[in-house]
């Protein structure tokens, strides 16, 4: 039973520092995204952030994905500047925490 | 309903109520009032009045008609409208054709046959779906019995007769005695409720209906009795697997907890009895075979089908596990094979979650599987309405992992 429980600790905490590895390409993804004016693709890419980085323990991250993916929601189909500059303070919050997850190795 | 007094009907057949109702028969009668069948001139379509005598209060039938406006599920029988005739109030009703449950248990009663336990397991889940949709909606059955379950074709269980309905917060209408003294919980007979706690007295209705269903008999007489006596004889009761040697021991022990005398005792919603009575239907020793535990998982990131599967496993370590990205293929997989646990993620890019839910439950692919929606942003019209399909609502984050494998857990016990 110990040793199940152990190995299920060990797939989790496995599982976890594979997702924070992955997390600044995530993040970077949503930039480029931004960049090009893919919005939509952008407000998915955001929701997906959102449930999975919650899921995973990244709550900084989630709550920042949350924020660009509600941002987006609002200024369909085409967010203006302030959408904008807001859905860019939310990606700069993201992108702190990312390097700081995977620094810390999750 | 049950036979009662003869009393001049309210309507009388070939009576057109309303301009638009022509009453074709008397479908039952009762102490509280009558049903016909009649058909609708305008829709050209047959359909159920209900009405109550003149000598009982019209509140019964305007609680009915709102607590089945409010519901929308193919186990409660669907209110068309209300109207009045001849300062008779009337209440349209879907016609359900089939046959009475307890019609069903005294014709295999006389025919010497008895209910199998996996037809039994899968009656007694669709009414305790269908109480987990009435309770959500802030409303108590109080008066769960045979007589008032109807199966109708194509499997369908439909619970009538909401007559006696009260919303939970209705203290002062819970103290008055009502219901089928032979479904009627202790505390029912006493008017002692705690407030919240009217939903235990459909747990209870559904566990002497269980017991009967498997007995053939009912736990005991309940005869004209005090609530203490009553309540002694509940506790006395015994154990179902007395009867029927091949009930297995946790479905006994399940029904008895349900018909336990102290309501904290019973299981505490009709959805934690749903999940066990789910849990039961592929256990060794019912007649379906066992089969592996099988899990959809249906989400467009990768990374949370990772997570899903994984937690689903930490519960059910021997768990078959689906996965797939999309909600049309996710149908196909039901269609082929229908899962015992679905998990949906709401916001799919091709059809969403909710859509799913309502194609699964119209093509009634659904029905024996546990659907659990996902989601990072549902609202709270979009739980409010898949509650209405039966489909319980997680949210994405750090909990999810303990919801989970509690769902698990209680839907497959180790």
């Amino acid at each position: 039973m110990t040793e199940a429980r152990d190995e299920l600790q060990t797939l989790l905490a496995a599982a976890r520092a594979e997702f924070a590895a992955r997390l600044e390409d995530k993040v970077r993804e949503l930039q480029e995204l931004s960049d090009r004016g893919a919005w939509m693709e952008a407000r998915r890419a955001a929701h997906k952030l959102r449930g999975s980085a919650g899921t995973y323990g990244f709550a900084k991250i989630s709550a920042a994905a949350a924020v660009m993916e509600d941002v987006l929601i609002e200024a369909e189909p085409s967010p203006d500047e302030d959408a904008r500059n807001r859905f860019a303070a939310a990606l700069a919050t993201a992108r702190v925490a990312s390097v700081t997850a995977t620094r810390e190795g999750a | 309903m049950t036979d009662a007094p003869k009393v001049d009907p309210v309507f009388t057949q070939g009576e057109l109520v309303a301009e638009t109702y022509e009453i074709r028969s008397l479908l039952g009668s009762g102490g509280m009032g009558e049903v016909y069948e009649a058909r609708d001139r305008s829709l050209n379509r047959r359909v159920a009045l209900k009405v109550v005598r003149p000598n009982i209060k019209r509140d019964y039938l305007l609680r009915e008609g709102r607590a089945l406006a409010a519901i929308h599920h193919p186990g409660v029988v669907t209110v068309h409208t209300m109207g009045e005739h001849r300062g008779v109030l009337f209440l349209v009703l879907e016609r359900v054709q089939g046959l009475s449950l307890d019609r069903m248990i005294d014709e295999r009663r006389s025919r010497g046959e008895r209910i199998g336990v996996a037809e039994a397991i899968d009656l007694l889940v669709s009414l305790a779906d269908t109480l987990t949709i009435v309770h959500k909606a802030g409303l108590a059955h109080r008066d769960v019995k045979p007589a008032n379950v109807m199966l109708a074709p194509g499997g369908r269980v439909v619970l009538m007769d909401f007559g006696l309905v009260l919303p939970h917060a209705d203290r002062a209408g819970h103290r008055t005695v009502a219901g089928s003294l032979d479904y009627m919980a202790p505390e029912a007979l006493t008017g002692h409720l705690t407030e919240g706690e009217a939903h235990l007295l459909d747990i209870y209705g559904l566990g002497v209906l269980a017991y009967e269903l498997l007995a053939g008999i009912l736990p005991f007489d309940s005869g004209d009795q005090t609530p203490e006596a009553h309540r002694a004889k509940t506790r006395s009761c015994p154990l179902l697997s007395t009867h029927r040697s091949d009930v297995p021991s946790p479905l006994s022990a399940l029904i008895a907890q349900m018909m336990a005398a102290e309501p904290s005792e019973r299981p505490q919603s009709a959805e934690a009895a749903l999940w066990q009575l789910r849990a039961l239907r592929g256990r060794p020793g019912n007649e379906g075979s066992a089969r592996p535990f099988a899990v959809l998982v249906v989400d467009d990131d990768p990374d949370m089908r990772s997570a899903l599967t994984l937690y689903v496993r930490a519960a059910a370590p021997d768990a078959e596990v689906e996965t797939t990205g999309d909600g049309r293929h996710a149908i196909r997989s039901v269609r082929r094979r229908v899962p015992d646990l679905l998990l949906l993620d709401l916001d799919l890019p091709d059809i969403n979650g909710i859509e799913v839910c309502m194609l699964l439950r119209g093509m009634r692919l659904g029905d024996s599987c546990m659907i659990v929606s996902v989601s990072a942003r549902a609202t709270r019209a979009d739980v409010e309405l898949l509650q209405q399909l039966g489909v319980r609502s997680l949210d994405k984050g750090p909990d999810l992992m303990n919801e989970l494998v509690q769902i698990v857990q209680r839907m497959r016990p180790r």
